[in-house]
Formats: C-alpha cells, structure tokens, sequence
C-alpha cells in the first residue's frame, strides 16, 4: 500500500520528519520506505498479511499513535439530512457469508462535477488513478478508513439486491471487462435477473458508475474473511477490495464509511439522500473474546519480564480493553479491538507487548541446552569430500533448476516417465528432472557458445523418478567434460578428452572412498552414449552408475566438433568408510616381470587380470598395464598388450627361482583358457 | 733406479695435469698406483732390493707415491667443481615460463555459503537433517499453522506435481518430520532446495535455505536474539550493527526480520526467525506449555549475494565459468 506522507501527518497531527516515520512504523513491524527514493513525499508499506488493520491512513495513524503517544480525532457521527424514503431490497442468502450488509440510495447527483484537486493528488499520490467522482470518493473513503465501498447505477439494478453464492458455471464480466467463470466456491451480489459483481473483489461491468449515471446505490458490507480467502487466487485477481477483506475489515465501520462517503458526496457532487438500508447478524459477527495473559508466560516466551503497569499501558493504548487479575501478578484478561483479526491468543498479545515495548529492548543471551555430538554429519562430510575430489580433478561445480523441457529430457533419452508440474512457470520448466546429464549438456553448450574450450563440470543433486504412484528422489553426482586432456601449454601435447581420461578421475573418486577395488565395469546400453564407448559401473553386484562418450547421433544434432564424456553415479551409494587398518610396511625389495602378449582384439583385458588373480599368488602385489597396441606389426583383428607383474614379500628377499615358478604358472593358465600368444 | 723413480713421477704429474674429465684422471691412477700400476710394480722390487738401499729407496717410493695421491686428489676436486660448473651451465632453465598446469575446479559459491552455514552451525550444536522435495500440503503448509486459503500461502507461490504434491517451497517441513521421528529436545538445521513459482529480476523459481530449529524447555526469544547476531558476526567475519524487527510468519509468534547494515548506510534484511507458534508445537503433540522453541530461516543466495557482493541472483543458474571459476 502506498500513501503520501502528508495525508498521514494531516490525519492525526503528526509533526515528525518521513524518515522518522519509516523508522518508527519499521521498528514496529509495519515495514515501510519511501515508494522511491527520490521523491519523499510517498511511503510504501509493505503489509504482512496479518495486519489488516493497518489497511488505511486511519490503521497507520493509530498504530503511530500508540508510538507517539497522540490521540487520533474521534470519527465524525453527525446524522446526515434524509431527503427521501427509497430503499432497495436487500436478500441474504446466508448471513454467515455476509453478517452486515448496508445500502443507501443517492438521487439526482452530478457525477461530472470534477473531483477536487487536493482529493485527486491524494488518490495519485496513493496510486489510484481518478475515475469520475464518485468512483473517487469510494476509493477515498476505502484509503481512509479501510472499507471497502461500491457504488452502483441505481437504473442498472433489476429491484433488489442480492447476497448469494455463484451458480455452477455462472459467467460475469467484471470493471476491468476480464469474464470470470465462477461457481458456489465464490460469493456474489447480484440483482434479480443477473450479477452484479464477485463479493469483495470486484464490481461487474454493467452494474457500475457511468457518466450517464444519476442516482447510485452505495454498498458497504462486512464479508466473513473465509468467504472471501483463496478466492481470487484462484482467478487470478486481487484487487484493493480482495486484499482487505480476505484479510479482515473492521465489522463495526460500515456505517460510519458509508456516512462519510455520502457527506462527501453531498458535498461534491450533490446529491439527495435517501436512509441506510441493512441486513446485519450480530451473532455471525467475529466477537473478541478476553484472552488470559499470563505474566510468567511473557517471561517464558521473551526471557524478560516487563513492569506490570508498562503492560497494561502499551496494552491500553493498543485499544485493548484491560482487566488485572490479581493486581497484574498473575496477569491480564485482556479483549482486543475488532479490528485486530490477528490477536486470538496469548503468544499474540506477547508479540503486541515485544513489538510496542521494543525487540531492541530485549536481552541477547545463549541457551543452555543439552549437546548432541553430530554424529550425523556424515552426509555433510562426504558431499565435501567428493566435491573436494572433484575439484582437484578439474572439475567446476555447477547448480541446474531442478526442473527441465519434457524435449531436453526426451532428447537424452533419459527416462520417459517424468514426474510432471501442473503449473510450471514455462514449458521449458514442466517437468521434473530425470538425469542431470540434460543440464549438463545445456551448460557445455552455453560456455562453448562463451568460447570457452576446455572444461569439466559436475553437479550434485537429487533427480526425481516415479515409481507405481510413489516419487522417487535419487542422489546423484553427474559430469561432463570436453576438450583437451592438458588444454594448449608448452612442453606437453595434449590430446582430446576420451573415456579413459574421465575413467581416471572416477577412479581416483573411488580410491579415495576405499571402494576401487569393489568397483567394475561392464558394457552399457544407455541410450545417451555412443553405443560401443560406454560403460555400466558396478559396486559389488550393484549397478550404481554409467560413464560414456555422448552418443554421435546427438554430436551430430549438436553439432560438436569432439564427443563429451559424461557420467553419473547414485551418490547415496558412495559411503565413506571411516577408517582402514593400518597394515605393515613392506621392507624387502620387490621384482618385477614383463610379459607380453597378443590377443584378440574384442578381448576384455580385465579376463585375463581375473585368471591371474584368481591364482592367489600370496607374492603376486601389483599388475600394472604398461602398453596396449594395435595396428603395424600387429596381425589385423589382434592387440598386443604389456603387462609388469611386480612381486614382493613382507619377511624376505624373493628368490629368481621361486618367481620364475610363479611366472612359468601364470602362462600357462593364460594360455590355456584364451587364444592368446605370449611373446 | 732413482733417475727412473723421477722420471715416473713426473710423467705422472704431467699426466695429471693434462686429465680432462674424472675418468682419465682414474686411469692415470689405476696406471700408477693401481694393482699393476708403474709404481705399484716398484715397490713390488723392492723385495730383491739391496738391504741397504731399501730403506732409502723405500721411501723415495712411498714420497713419489704420496705425492701423486695427493696431486690426484686436488686434481679430482678441480675436476668435479668444473664439472658441475659445466652442468650448471648448460642446464639452466626461463624461470619466467609458466608452470604446467592442468584444468582447476570450483565449488559453487552457493555450495560454499551452504557449507560454511552449515559449519558455523553445526559448531553451536546443530544437527543437520535432509528431507524430501516432494512434499504434501499437510508438511509444507497445514503443520506450520498455514490452513488452505489463508493469505499467508500468497507469500508462497506453490509448484504443484498432482492432487496434495507439491515442490516445497521452504524446508520447513525437513524440520517437522524431524520432530516426528526424534522428538524434543531438539537442535536441528534444514539445509536444501526450495520453490517458488516466481520468476523476475530478483526471484528465481527455485533457490536454497537453511532453518534452524531448536525445542527444549526453558528456549526464549533472547536466546533466538544471542544466537543469531553471533552466527551473523561469524559469517561475515567481522561486528556488524543488526536490527530486529517485528515481521509476520504463520508458523512463528513473535517473529521477527533482522537486518544488517550496510556500508552505504541502508538496512538489509538477511533472515527471518520467531518465537515456534504454540499451534506447531501442539500438532506435534508437544504441550506448548511446557516446551518453547525457536526457528530461523535464511536465503543462501541472499547471503551468497551479500558476502561476494552478487548483484544479480540469476547468475547464480546461468553457469557461466567465466563467473564460476572466480570462486576457484
């Protein structure tokens, strides 16, 4: 809401600066500034939607009252002349809906006399723009007082005026000419033959002020908030109207805003008046019931105890009706005013109490609280870890919505089923994301088009997979990388991304959480990879994972010059295990042999590694692949392959003969089970 | 003898001079004093030697061959010291190029004003609890005191998935579900994603947070005060004039914003916080006469924004390494 400082200072005779008003209003939980900072003449709150009450020049002003310690000028209760007996028919369908309900007809106005320039100024000022005058004056008398008014063309009603819920279906166009299909949810007024507006939140188009309008009927109503709440949410429309009566208008203002509007009518405009038509149901009224305000509990919730007749004075001046019990030792019985919809208990009268008496009033200590050592921390220092890894590793961190276009997530083949947003922002944000791998793509491609060249990415978040009605939501660990092995520098050629490259850094992820040597790897077939360069990664007997080069029919459709390599790993499988035990060192020297042999081509070289290990030489430590070949000197359908076997004991020197032993065994395995040569 | 004994050690000493690496100065050695060496083989004679001249030619023996010893040692010291100067010199290296490098990784900043939230927290006490982002209306709205309709759930733009499943639009629900499973007393972070259907200048639909909860007998609104302006100094490393406002969240009462204030002299609201309204403590069948508890919540981006000094929220998700690798 916005309002021009000068207004409010005129209301209640205010003699502070707009700055200290900010301030003041601020510190007191009405968050306020200047509407812009240039110009200081209009403030702009920014109301919680608890504070109905301050929904008007009147709200602000008392609320500055109590903080000025000023007295507002009572409302003005003159009977205003009647000058003629015409009333219109007033149904309730349901008073609950609609427990006050006044009308008063006006005849023979001028509506276009202009609306005086001080009333203009002050409408602009709050952002209302002038409509004709008697538009103007129900605005302003909304601005003024809080309620809401309406006025409509007398000739335009069909004889009475109705309260009632919408019919299914039941169309209305509305003032701003928008139609509006509503149902029994909405509340409506409407006449004999068509309606004539949604209930406190906007009047219908051929009901309203014209310039051929000569008599009006006024409107001022009490709507039940929960009548009102949701409801234009859910069409899409909140208006001046709606924001204050779903929050709550103060039931016992009707008359006097009515009253005032005529006065100011008759004043501007002309006009006979004729008497207030209502329909009221005092017990569909909210009534304030007294609330217990314990003096120990204002201590419990604030940790401060505050002087018994300071409660009652902020309490007073809050317009609360104040009762002692037991001379304010064990506390207040306290009734609010009808205007403050949010106090219903005791913890909202200590709010009253903290925000009047000052939060910068109340003590800053530290609790004494029993400490849980955090033993839970563990996802916390793993999430580090692997993002430590992965940083050493070159990688750089990426954060994606988790949200993506059902095409991007067709596109990767990824999962068909997605789990689907009803209401997304845009079509490119629909769906819930089934891989990180689609996000991933997007951001290779965005940096290539920002001419970077080469780079890693990873992201770590969970993706989102339904399952027979249940949702599913996985942690993952994705990457994606491109370019050069060792980017352009001197002394080192460098050569293009491949899967072994990424294997690597998977590896040392692994290693570095003591599982390496429960991982393997076996072809894959996901559909995202080039069908013969990609890989499953198994934990123990779990598929947990896939790494691969981006399938070319997708380097094809994006046009890259070299094939990414991309992965992604459950990551609620990746636990860190604590700790190892140590074992000795080993001091006697090690040997090494070579062998070399050729095989077929298709031949997985991690079958010939099982068969040797499979022997359980006890002096067997390491196999390191030193060469792999294909190509000149070598038959056409074969590779070549190096291998060193390095032997070493704990308690002893090896002797040549005891590994020859070994070696002349491992051969002859090998051999035995593969079409292999050694040579 | 002796004109032959000269000769030799001069010829050595000749040689010994003219040695141009260590090798040759070895066989110079090996040439005289080794096994077979020419001086060796003198001494060798000295067995069939006159007893009378053997003492004297003994020792003209044993002086030549001290002498050649200790030539041959200054001349391997020369040798070595050239050699290395040598080394040196054909070996030296341009300081001045570059080192060689491979690719260097960043974490996120967000990640990293995640975890540096979650580790000052933690050192006060908390624990940090996860949960899921699919949530339904009864843990993201209806046990946080906001019933269906109430104008508070404007304040939250909902994404919905289907009939009561929705993204939660704040990870308060982490911290209902925690006092489900583990009860009071409690001292709980809830870190993680959030959504909101906002998209503008400055709201993005999806964004992070971090809540704190903690429920015990004897919590009040000053102990909220103590341990938020202590984690915000923390933070920001350095004492920082803050304020705390009255503000309004359904699930709090008191509540409270506070605010920081900035170099250029204006108030910035960094984080919400309140007293836990009796009727969240009562839906989780606490007696709210008994336990009090106190809540925070903060935007991560805000404050990752505040501390680099972000102006826009969106680059964030933009993923540009040209921003991501600042924070390398």
């Amino acid at each position: 809401m916005q309002i021009p400082t000068e207004w409010i200072k005129d209301f209640c005779g205010l003699d502070s600066s707009s700055q200290e008003i900010i301030e003041q209003l601020t510190m007191a939980g009405v968050e306020c500034d200047y509407l812009d900072s240039s110009n200081q003449e209009i403030l702009n709150l920014s109301l919680t939607p608890n504070r109905a009450d301050c929904f008007s020049v009147k709200g602000i002003c008392r609320e500055l009252a109590v903080l000025n310690d000023l007295t507002i000028p009572h409302d003005n209760s003159d009977s205003l002349l009647i000058n003629h007996q015409d009333e219109i028919k007033i149904e309730i369908e349901s008073l609950k809906d609609c427990p006050v309900f006044l009308t008063k007809i006006i005849k023979q106005i001028d509506i276009k006399k202009e609306t005086p320039d001080w009333m203009v100024k002050r409408l602009k000022m709050s952002g209302f723009k002038s409509i004709n005058i008697i538009v103007d004056i129900t605005n302003y008398v909304m601005l003024e007082t809080g309620q809401p008014l309406h006025a409509y063309d007398l000739n335009k009603i069909d004889s009475t005026i109705k309260v009632r819920r919408g019919f299914n279906n039941e169309k209305i166009t509305l003032l701003d000419e928008t139609t509006k299909k509503v149902d029994e949810n909405y509340l409506l007024i409407s006449d004999n033959s068509k309606a004539l507006g949604i209930a406190g939140i906007m009047g219908g188009k051929d009901s309203g002020t014209s310039l051929d309008t000569e008599s009006i009927v006024l409107e001022s109503a009490y709507f039940n908030p929960i009548t009102i709440m949701g409801r234009s949410r859910m069409i899409n429309l909140h208006t001046e109207s709606s924001l204050r009566f779903e929050r709550g208008v103060d039931p016992s203002i009707q008359k006097l805003a009515i009253e005032r509007a005529t006065q100011l009518i008759n004043q501007y405009s002309g006009g006979k008046n004729g008497c207030i038509t209502f329909k009221k149901d005092d017990s569909s009224i909210p009534k304030k019931q007294p609330i217990m305000l314990r003096k120990e509990r204002i201590y419990q919730i604030l940790g401060i105890t505050i002087a018994n007749y300071k409660v009652s004075e902020i309490l007073n001046k809050l317009e609360m009706e104040v009762k002692e019990q037991d001379y304010g030792y064990s506390g207040w019985l306290v009734t609010p005013p009808s205007f403050r919809f949010d106090i219903n208990d005791e913890c909202d009268l200590i709010e009253e109490l903290a925000r009047i008496y000052g939060y910068q009033n109340i003590a800053e200590k530290k609790e004494l609280c029993e400490i849980k050592l955090s033993t839970n921390t563990k996802r916390s220092i793993r999430t580090n870890h692997i993002n430590n890894v992965m940083v050493n590793r070159g990688y750089s961190e990426v954060i994606n919505y988790s949200f993506i276009s059902p095409s991007m997530n067709i596109m990767m083949g990824a999962e068909s089923k997605t789990i689907d947003i009803q209401n997304p922002l845009s079509i490119e944000m629909s769906v819930m994301r089934t891989s990180l791998l689609p996000g991933l793509l997007q951001n290779l491609m965005y940096n290539l088009q920002r001419q970077y060249t080469n780079f890693k990415l990873f992201e770590s978040a969970k993706i989102f997979l339904p399952k027979n009605k249940l949702n599913i939501e996985k942690h993952v660990i994705s990457g994606i990388s491109y370019g050069s092995n060792a980017g352009e520098q001197w002394g080192i050629k460098s050569k293009p991304i491949d899967f072994y490259d990424i294997k690597g850094d998977l590896e040392m992820l692994f290693t570095s959480l003591k599982i390496n040597d429960q991982i393997s790897y076996s072809n894959g077939s996901h559909p995202m990879l080039c069908p013969n360069k990609n890989a499953e990664i198994i934990l123990n007997d779990l598929s947990i994972g896939y790494i691969g080069e981006l399938n070319p029919e997708l380097i094809m459709d994006l046009d890259l010059s070299q094939s990414p390599v991309l992965f992604e790993i459950d990551k609620d499988h990746l636990e860190k295990t604590d700790s190892k035990n140590y074992q000795d060192n080993f001091y006697f020297p090690s040997s090494r042999r070579d062998i070399s042999l050729s095989m077929d081509e298709n031949q997985e070289i991690s079958s010939i590694l099982k068969i040797i290990k499979q022997l359980e030489i006890p002096i067997l430590k390491n196999i390191i692949i030193f060469d792999v070949y294909k190509g000149e000197n070598i038959e056409s359908g074969r590779k070549s392959i190096a291998l060193g076997l390095i032997f070493q004991a704990k308690s002893r020197t090896l002797t040549d003969e005891e590994i020859d032993r070994y070696m002349s065994n491992i051969k002859r395995q090998i051999v035995s089970y593969f079409d292999l040569k050694i040579r | 003898m002796a004109v032959i004994l000269s000769d030799l050690l001069s010829a050595a000493l000749k040689e010994i001079q003219d040695s141009k690496s260590l090798d040759s100065l070895d066989s110079v050695r090996v040439n005289y004093l080794g096994k077979k060496g020419k001086i060796t083989v003198q001494l060798k004679l000295l067995g069939s030697m006159d007893p009378k001249q053997k003492p004297i030619f003994g020792q003209e023996i044993n002086t030549a061959k001290q002498r050649i010893e200790n030539e041959l040692q200054l001349k391997k010291i020369k040798l070595k010291e050239l050699s290395i100067s040598e080394n040196i010199q054909t070996s030296s290296i341009d300081v001045t190029l570059p080192g060689r490098t491979y690719l260097s990784g960043s974490i996120h900043p967000i990640t990293t004003t995640l975890i540096e939230i979650e580790t000052i927290l933690l050192s006060a006490g908390f624990l940090i609890q996860d949960g899921p982002e699919i949530e339904n209306e009864y843990y993201n709205f209806s046990a946080l005191n906001i019933p269906e309709n109430h104008p508070a759930r404007a304040m939250h733009d909902t994404f919905y998935l289907g009939p009561d499943l929705l993204l939660r639009t704040h990870t308060s629900p982490i911290q209902i579900r925690s006092m489900e499973n583990e009860g009071v007393p409690i001292k709980v972070i809830a870190p993680g994603k959030v959504y909101r259907r906002d998209s503008d200048l400055t709201h993005i639909p999806m964004f992070h947070q971090v809540e704190g909860l903690v429920i015990d007998e004897n919590i009040n609104f000053s102990h909220l005060k103590g341990i938020l302006r202590e984690f915000i100094n923390t933070f920001f490393n350095k004492e920082l004039e803050m304020r705390f406002r009255p503000s309004y969240f359904p699930f709090t009462e008191p509540s409270a914003e506070v605010d920081i204030l900035s170099e250029d002299g204006k108030w910035l609201e960094i984080l919400g916080c309140g007293m836990v309204h009796p009727n969240v403590l009562e839906n989780l069948d606490l007696d709210s006469e008994i336990y009090t508890g106190y809540a925070f919540g903060m935007g991560v981006e805000r404050l990752a924004m505040l501390k680099y000094n972000i102006k826009d929220i969106r680059l964030f998700y933009e993923n540009d390494l040209n921003f991501l690798n600042q924070f390398s």
